[in-house]
């Protein structure tokens, strides 16, 4: 094991290069590719890896939510992945999506599941192979969950704005000029505006990419825990809430929160910006305090 | 008659009429060629303009030309490392669909042949920079045209 994942608290769930790389015709694990580029994995992936698109099959594209239990049973099946499978996840952005699919799959109560460090930068950059290949695998009977596990790792609006007034732990994952109010978009992404900036009363600033490395990889847990533990003063029974503008950055946050510090209540409110910012009637405050 | 110059209109009709998987089969050609775009070294342009914009995720430069015989557009696109895929397979579309075209003509194109050649199931929020090679090639344009204008007159 990676000697800067011993001390996490939940070091299995984090996978380097070596480990992946020499896993790669493990049977019983399923590497899954998921990116913010929609052609990305066409063009090279890891050997063996299948594509799980983050909005084509995991998000319900009629209404904004998540597939249905039978939808995700298809795309695992599809995929040759049972409920005994280890899934590892990877792709561009910081693993943003890889992060956000790795969520997903616990929604449905995938509990098998791992991320690569550092993503597919890190994987190219370590000069691992990649391939065009598409592997074929076969089909299993992925029986469909009973439930989304909402409660459990979810919140919605209401829960929120609960959280809000009543000051629990909210974290702001966006960029500070998005938090404070100064733009209504992603750094990049002038597409993507909402109606009102700012952020959600209480909520602290903390960017996603606090917790990364230039090379995507996640800081060491020291370093995480400055920055969340000390920084925010959070407690080990917190319930915490994280947000962005869509649930992307936050599931990276998330994922830092619930496996790399060990916080058992961690909650990535999807909704985000795009429903806070749009919604008629809903509290916001600007600036750099929390409010 | 087409609102597209005649190249581009060919690749259009390609692409309509291919199923979803297909398109992006040949997206995917088409990314590949992307590096070819580049300007050749020593390949002396008109105009040249390269530059960061917030609509992309990275550096991208359009090098023109027009020749002053026939008044087609030569048209060169450098990409950033990046730049999503898709923006790179445009990119290629669009150096061999727009040449020889008149500035004029590349002007008037309209963004309508973009959801014909990538499909439904590609177009989304994220990939809205699949747009955004061609208004970098108009404004490029206008500015040639511009100058044309003001060197008229």
């Amino acid at each position: 094991m990676n000697p800067k994942f011993a001390a996490y608290a939940h070091p299995d769930v984090l996978v380097d290069g070596d480990w992946l790389q020499a896993h790669l015709a493990d049977p019983s694990i399923r590497i899954v590719e998921s990116n913010e580029d929609v052609l990305l994995y066409d063009t090279g992936h890891l050997p063996g890896a299948v594509h799980i698109d983050w909005r084509g099959d995991l998000q319900d594209n009629t209404e904004r939510d998540y597939v249905s239990p039978a939808g995700f049973a298809e795309v695992c099946s599809r995929n040759g992945i049972s409920p005994e499978t280890t899934v590892v996840f990877y792709g561009d952005k910081s693993n943003w999506w890889a992060s956000y699919a790795l969520w997903a799959f616990r929604l449905f109560g995938h509990t098998r599941v791992k991320l690569l460090d550092g993503g597919s930068a890190k994987w190219k950059a370590d000069g691992r192979p990649f391939t065009r290949e598409k592997p074929a695998f076969e089909r299993t009977s992925y029986p469909v969950p009973a439930l989304r596990h909402d409660a459990d790792i979810r919140a919605f609006f209401e829960d929120t704005l609960v959280h809000s007034k009543s000051r629990k732990p909210l974290i702001d994952v966006r960029s500070a000029g998005e938090y404070r109010g100064e733009i209504t978009h992603m750094p990049e992404y002038p597409q993507e505006g909402v109606l009102r900036g700012g952020h959600v009363p209480g909520a602290r600033s903390v960017p996603w990419k606090m917790a990364a490395n230039d090379d995507g990889t996640f800081k060491s847990f020291d370093e995480l825990k400055k920055i969340y533990t000390e920084n925010l003063g959070l407690q080990p029974s917190d319930d915490i809430i994280a947000y962005c503008r869509i649930g992307e950055r936050s599931s990276h946050t998330w994922f830092v929160l619930t496996y790399l510090l060990g916080y058992d209540k961690v909650r990535n409110y999807d909704g985000s910006w795009t429903e806070w910012g749009n919604r008629v009637r809903a509290p916001i405050a600007k600036g750099e305090q929390p409010g | 008659m087409s609102a597209y110059p005649a190249a581009l209109d060919d690749i259009v009709a390609f692409f309509d009429l291919l199923p979803e998987d297909d398109k992006r089969e040949n997206l995917i050609a088409y990314a590949d060629q992307s590096g070819l775009c580049a300007p050749k070294p020593g390949e002396t342009f008109d105009l040249e303009d390269v530059r960061k914009d917030e609509e992309c995720t990275d550096k991208v430069g359009v090098f023109l030309t027009v020749n002053p015989e026939t008044r087609g557009v030569h048209v060169r696109v450098s990409l950033g490392p990046h730049v999503q895929t898709l923006t790179k397979a445009m990119t290629a579309i669009l150096c061999k669909g727009l040449e020889g075209a008149s500035p004029e003509s590349i002007m008037e194109v309209p963004q309508d042949f973009v959801p014909k050649i990538v499909g439904g199931q590609l177009i989304r929020l994220r990939s809205q920079t699949v747009y955004y090679i061609l208004t970098r090639i108009k404004s490029t344009a206008k500015v040639w045209l511009n100058r044309e204008r003001a060197a008229a007159s």
